[in-house]
């Protein structure tokens, strides 16, 4: 590639997006899925995807800077694996321009938020509106409400976050980072509902 | 040749406070010259005024009085004591100059209709500031570091890392990195009404020209809004006069401003920084600014006048926070220079080829770093990268901990390559100080830079890069203990590798004639040496007697003096500069090729001291290919 001392201005809307080279699948018994996590700034995105990758937990805060990458094969019963490459994205307001950079081309998305922060799961709705319009037509969306572990603080009922998740058609769960609450069972149950390749 | 250009008489100085408190007090027991009674006399004197208080905190106790309610009884204890004297007497003093504050000069010309109803606050804050210490300083952890010292321009002005200077008193003496400063926002519960806040010694403000706070540097942006308005109103009132307001000096105090468009910048400082050295951290600020958020923010304002910036930068305080950190420490914000890691010359070169390697694939600039040092960087054909941009891209990097956990692609933008447009930046760390950043315009391209990496990855491993800039790190670059100037049997033998084992202190090949003071040869302390051509800079390794952090901060705003004065045009630009004070001998000396910056014991010899310099020149060219980065991609613009 020809480098030039300047450089296109800004551009949101170029096509491509991050893709794996291979199309996402490896073969039938070998999936490899592309998953982005999507929702409000500190309702514990990067600390679900630590503790399902890691198995960790920290409680200090660390602003996630543009978006991390992170992969981890799940095995399932079926004795198929799922290899998820997770892009965990910055929730702050800068990079909603950039969202669709990391989301395109995802087989998932984990919609995330606060069971103690209204404000978030109003911005998960944004979140699943945006993906709706512009994510993969089958996408498997999940959304998720994390903290679960902080009851007494909660503010979004559970009925809230289930009804709003069956009308658009998502996977429901509540999970604790913290705790570990759920985690593996979020990432087992969406790797049970992506769709099969047909066996050639 | 340097000559001396102006030189101020040495003041010896007897008191404690402007001596190093954590140098060896000995004397040398071998007085066999006048300098060297004259030191020891010094000594002695110092280690009096030094043994009314205790041991471990006589020059601290401006760091101790200065700390917040958070620290331990025991170290306010120490602090308060002696100097609470001084602290009342020098206030009979300084209440003076409070009055200045309220009708400072240089505003009161021409902005006596606003001063009346809003700006009038600002001036009443900073003289409320003195007013309220006034009876805090001699009973509570007070506030004394302003004026601490009793003597000498130069004084101890801190203003930050509180608490890591603390546990640097506990330490005594013992070299600690940076590390040990705590990141993130300090203080967000103080607001202007705080006496606390109204004690720091150095704010940073960023404000939207319609006067709505984006950054503060301590305290909570939404409580400062009516702080900001105040700020907001003398810059528009100065400009609704046709004029541009820079500088407001209000008693001990500077109000610095820098207007960027739409955003206001504001630094207001009682550290006795020079102007211009205020004004290059406020430029840097704006640069970190852009760097998260491109120059486009602009638009947002034309959209809508009062938009709201702070929702825009959230999380990035602690980037912020670290530049401004870095300002104390970091020579590379006054020197618009980078410095390299000290590598063998195959190291390096083995680093770049393989750079050099990816940057040919669609990568614009590839940087190995080890924490603020270049390793090794590549650029694309006829891409150049400014050192500013590497500070804060480093700086951005390395504060943001989140790089740390995993890779990441991220927009950044170059305010110094391009302001208005993003880059893309892979980045990736190796281990816990060693990180590679990629910089590409093409924002799909995670999966083939992860890909350069994994080749780059193997290739460094293979060759012993990793390993080699650990051991670097360990042993650090150019030891002025190194140095040897003896002409006659030594003429030329200063190790022409870094690398090579030093002879012990003390042993026959050291320079421990009648000259020597405690650190280098002829009382060498310290040196930096900023190639111009290369536009990097190499400094000494800290020793004896700049041991702790203070020390070396206290060094560097020297230093940032005189660069400042060297660059000055109205004056300059000099050629050498030769200045003695209580604390240092300060020689500069500027070429077409080069700035050499020394600092020297305080009775150190003149014509001693510029032989020295010429050593030092000597020995960085004999070592140039382990401390630079030589035949990168030539830097122009």
């Amino acid at each position: 590639m020809g480098c030039s001392s300047s450089v296109p201005d800004r551009n949101t809307g170029r096509a491509g997006g991050i893709n794996p080279d291979s199309g996402g699948v490896i073969d039938a018994k070998n999936l490899r899925v592309k998953l982005v996590l999507l929702g409000d700034s500190g309702v514990g995105k990067s600390c679900i995807v630590l503790r399902f990758v890691r198995g960790q937990f920290d409680p200090t805060s660390k602003v996630t800077v543009g978006a991390s990458f992170l992969s981890q094969t799940v095995a399932l019963q079926d004795s198929t694996t799922v290899k998820f490459e997770i892009w965990d994205t910055a929730g702050q307001e800068r990079y909603a321009a950039l969202a669709p950079l990391y989301y395109r081309g995802a087989a998932v998305a984990v919609v995330v938020y606060d069971i103690t922060s209204p404000e978030s799961f109003t911005k998960a709705q944004y979140w699943v509106k945006e993906l709706q319009k512009h994510g993969s037509p089958d996408i498997v969306m999940a959304l998720v409400g994390n903290k679960a572990d902080l009851q007494e603080k909660r503010e979004v009922p559970v009925q809230d976050g289930i009804d709003y998740a069956e009308k658009n058609g998502m996977f429901f769960i509540e999970t604790s980072a913290k705790t570990a609450d759920n985690i593996n069972q979020l990432f087992e149950e969406i790797a049970k509902r992506l769709p099969r390749p047909s066996p050639t | 040749m340097p000559s001396d250009s102006s030189s101020s008489s040495s003041s010896s100085s007897s008191d404690g406070d402007d001596r190093n408190p954590n140098s060896d007090p000995n004397p040398d027991p071998n007085p066999d010259s006048i300098d060297q009674s004259l030191d020891a006399l010094e000594s002695q004197l110092a280690s009096i005024s030094m043994s009314s208080r205790s041991p471990t905190a006589t020059i601290d106790d401006e760091e101790v009085a200065e700390e917040e309610e958070e620290q331990s009884v025991e170290q306010l204890t120490i602090g308060n004591g002696p100097l609470n004297e001084e602290i009342r007497a020098e206030e009979a003093t300084d209440s003076v100059e409070d009055e200045h504050i309220g009708n400072n000069s240089n505003l009161r010309a021409e902005a006596s209709g606003v001063i009346n109803t809003r700006p009038s606050s600002l001036c009443r804050n900073i003289s409320e500031v003195d007013e309220v210490e006034r009876p805090l300083s001699p009973s509570s952890s007070g506030y004394a570091g302003e004026r601490g010292s009793t003597s000498g321009d130069d004084e101890i002005d801190d203003d930050d890392e509180d608490d890591n200077e603390i546990r640097e008193v506990e330490n005594d003496g013992v070299l600690e990195s940076h590390a040990q400063w705590v990141s993130g926002k300090r203080h967000p519960d103080e607001d202007d009404a705080s006496v606390s806040w109204r004690k720091r010694k150095k704010h940073f403000f960023i404000l939207s020209h319609s006067g709505k706070p984006i950054y503060s540097r301590y305290g909570d942006e939404h409580k400062l809004a009516g702080f900001s308005a105040t700020l907001q109103a003398i810059i528009s009132f100065v400009e609704n006069g046709g004029d541009r307001v820079k500088l407001v000096r209000a008693g001990k105090h500077q109000v610095v401003f820098l207007v960027k468009g739409p955003i206001y910048l504001v630094c207001i400082s009682c550290t006795e920084e020079p102007y211009e050295s205020l004004k290059g951290q406020l430029e840097l600020l704006y640069g970190q600014m852009i760097l998260i958020l491109t120059k486009s923010v602009n638009r947002c304002f034309e959209k809508n006048p009062k938009f709201d910036m702070t929702s825009l930068l959230g999380g990035t305080d602690v980037v912020f926070s670290s530049l401004i950190h870095s300002f104390s420490w970091n020579p590379a914000t006054f020197l618009h220079a980078y410095s390299c890691l000290p590598l063998a010359y195959a190291t390096r070169q083995a680093a770049g080829a393989i750079l050099q390697d990816v940057a040919g694939s669609g990568v614009l600039f590839a940087l190995l770093m080890c924490k603020h040092k270049v390793i090794s960087l590549v650029g694309a054909q006829k891409a150049s990268l400014h050192p500013d941009d590497i500070l804060l891209l480093s700086n951005f990097i390395m504060s943001s901990e989140s790089f740390r956990t995993s890779e990441s692609f991220s927009p950044i933008c170059l305010p110094r390559y391009n302001p208005m447009a993003f880059l893309y930046a892979y980045v990736h760390y190796f281990d816990i100080d060693t990180y590679l950043v990629l910089l590409t315009t093409s924002s799909d391209a995670f999966y083939h830079l992860k890909d350069s990496r994994i080749r780059i990855e193997t290739i460094l491993l293979k060759s012993n890069v990793l390993s080699e800039v650990q051991r670097s790190l360990v042993d650090g670059g150019m030891h002025i203990g190194d140095l040897i100037i003896d002409p006659t049997s030594r003429a030329g033998a200063v190790s022409s590798h870094l690398g090579q084992p030093r002879p012990a202190t003390g042993s026959p090949g050291r320079i421990m004639d009648g000259f020597a003071g405690i650190g280098g040869p002829a009382g060498l302390w310290h040196f930096i040496y900023r190639s111009i051509y290369l536009d990097q800079y190499v400094s000494s390794e800290f020793s004896s007697p700049i041991n702790s952090l203070r020390q070396q901060k206290r060094l560097y705003r020297a230093y940032q003096k005189l660069y400042t004065s060297m660059h000055d045009k109205r004056i300059g630009p000099h050629k050498t500069q030769f200045r003695r004070d209580e604390n240092y001998v300060l020689l500069c000396w500027v070429t077409q090729d080069f700035e050499l910056y020394a600092a020297f014991d305080p009775l150190a010899d003149k014509a001693l001291a510029i032989k020295i310099c010429n050593r030092v020149c000597q020995w960085v060219k004999d070592v140039e290919n382990e401390i630079f980065l030589l035949g990168a991609s030539p830097f122009s613009w």
